[in-house]
């Protein structure tokens, strides 16, 4: 294992984050600070609770998992796009690294700023509503896992990508409705039955649906479903990360 | 003598169709200087690439120190240091944070006095600091060159270095490239100025259409070049030599109407003087004479378009 190889990617990827602190930290607080307003105090007022839980709070799990599968994708996509877009990805590809070693320093360092990011939220979301954490440790394991899951997923983006705009397409066309639909801002209960069960083909929904369960004990589906659904998305980003290795896919010829 | 770098039978087609390469063999001695000389699209980046790891070859093998480049690819790789053509650098980031990465990438244990003599030796260490995208080109040419030595590599690639580079900075890597030459580093470079390769190279080799047309010892290559040649043209055909004249390297060409004296340019006379003097007291006059030196500009135009 070149342990020097994953520390210097790693370094290196968490050292543009301070050099943008502004856009990553500022913006999504901001962003997230807004759906409140909206949700929670427009919406909050119509609804007071769901499930016996203040309506402002419900939101927070999901505000989170946004913000966070939103920042692990674009992170991770740009942080391996951009060295491909300049041409120093000839360093990378000629250095004694394999595959792993480059997934875990790029990918490892888009999913510490996304988690980092996940945790601003949860205080921010404090600062608004009263909240309570059931489940901690499963709290923060779900976090982590998510967090890595779509760093996996935006790796794969970011190198599949040749241009700036396929590298917004997937996450604007396919991931945010997802995460809208995905129960976030509601009960899937709140739905007609129908569109309950095509939810239930929303990957997004067992992400949130999980999550909720470590911060209020209840949730939409059952939170050993929600852990394989992640196991199962994570083993196939990983699985795609080592084809695309293994293969060279857009990256040797 | 150990091999650097052993090329067997290396052939690379792309998807497109286009061959690069056919099957090239190529022995690259441990410490020497290879200048790699051939025209654009002759396929000298991409056997480059393919030893450094940024192409796959299609067939044939390579040996880095006697490590195959598939299979023992984390040996060859750290033994081997690039610098591509292209200025390809993180436009956003520091001198010294670019080359500290590099040397991390590689494997290698952070060692900031090493850098700091790195950037000292290519005049970059006033602007270590610096974001990459306020140095002009040839600054960022070094700041490659510093990557490619952070992780002190056995072998260098250097692909056109001095392509767009001012006089005085390729003097300075001339420098450069002597001084890694004397530490034992094996150096390869491709180049399009024949100067450069007289310059520098222990050896030439010149490819074309992905092929390697020559490859030669420099001094060889030069003491067959340093073969000069006196063409005179005479007032009257002659059938044959005159007697007088058999210590000279002649012949007699255009039906006798010229004759062609070779001579080596590293003798210590070239025998012109008396040659005339002797034509002179033979009673043949010379109408006209030139003289011709083939360079290794000729030699490998001639090679190039020979194979067109």
């Amino acid at each position: 294992m070149n342990l020097q190889a994953i520390k210097a990617i790693y370094v290196y990827e968490m050292s543009r984050m301070r050099r943008t602190l502004l856009q990553s930290i500022v913006s999504p607080v901001l962003s997230t600070s807004l759906y409140f307003v909206v949700f929670g105090t427009a919406i909050g007022a119509r609804i007071e609770t769901v499930e016996g839980i203040h309506y402002g709070s419900f939101i927070v799990p999901g505000l989170i998992m946004l913000t966070l599968l939103q920042n692990s994708i674009s992170n991770a996509s740009f942080g391996i796009y951009f060295p491909k877009f300049v041409g120093t990805i000839y360093e990378v590809l000629s250095a004694p690294v394999n595959f792993l070693e480059i997934v875990i320093g790029y990918a490892g360092a888009a999913a510490t700023k996304s988690i980092i990011l996940g945790l601003i939220i949860l205080a921010t979301a404090h600062l608004f509503v009263p909240l309570h954490i059931e489940h901690p440790v499963l709290m923060v394991f779900f976090l982590v896992l998510t967090a890595v899951t779509f760093s996996l997923f935006g790796f794969i983006i970011g190198i599949w990508a040749d241009n700036f705009e396929k590298l917004q397409l997937i996450p604007m066309l396919i991931v945010t409705p997802l995460v809208f639909l995905g129960g976030s801002f509601y009960s899937i209960e709140m739905l007609p039955e129908t569109w309950q069960t095509v939810t239930l083909f929303n990957p997004v929904l067992y992400l949130v649906s999980g999550f909720r369960w470590s911060f209020f004990g209840q949730s939409d589906v059952s939170v050993h479903v929600s852990l394989i659904m992640i196991g199962v998305f994570l083993l196939a980003c990983m699985s795609i990360v080592w084809w695309m290795f293994k293969t060279g896919y857009k990256l040797r010829t | 003598m150990q091999n650097a770098i052993s090329v067997q039978q290396l052939t690379k087609t792309y998807d497109s169709g286009l061959t690069a390469l056919h099957s090239v063999d190529l022995d690259i001695h441990d410490g020497e200087i290879l200048a790699l000389l051939g025209p654009n699209g002759a396929g000298k980046t991409t056997l480059i690439s393919i030893i450094c790891g940024l192409v796959r070859p299609t067939s044939g093998n390579v040996l880095v120190q006697g490590h195959d480049i598939q299979t023992d690819y984390k040996t060859t790789r750290s033994l081997i240091g690039l610098v591509p053509q292209e200025l390809h650098v993180e436009t956003f980031e520091s001198v010294w944070n670019t080359v500290t990465f590099s040397r991390g990438l590689f494997g290698k244990k952070p060692n900031p006095a090493l850098v700091e003599s790195l950037l000292k030796d290519l005049s970059l260490w006033d602007k270590k600091d610096a974001k990459i995208m306020t140095l002009s080109g040839g600054m960022k040419r070094r700041v490659m060159i510093a990557k490619a030595l952070s992780h002190e590599p056995k072998i260098l690639f250097l692909d056109e270095p001095t392509a767009g580079v001012d006089v005085e900075l390729r003097k300075d890597m001339w420098q450069l490239i002597g001084r890694l030459r004397q530490s034992g580093v094996t150096i390869i470079l491709t180049t399009h100025y024949i100067e450069e390769a007289e310059e520098i190279a222990d050896r030439v080799g010149v490819i074309n259409k992905g092929r390697l047309v020559l490859i030669e010892e420099k001094n060889e290559l030069m003491r067959k070049l340093g073969k000069k040649q006196l063409t005179l043209e005479l007032h009257q055909a002659l059938q044959t030599l005159p007697e007088g004249l058999s210590q000279y390297d002649l012949s007699l060409v255009d039906g006798g109407a010229t004759l062609v004296y070779s001579y080596d340019t590293q003798a210590a006379r070239s025998g012109i003087g008396s040659l005339l003097a002797d034509l002179n007291r033979s009673g043949i006059a010379v109408k006209d004479l030139s003289t011709k030196q083939s360079s290794l500009e000729d030699i490998f135009v001639s090679l190039v378009e020979g194979a067109r």
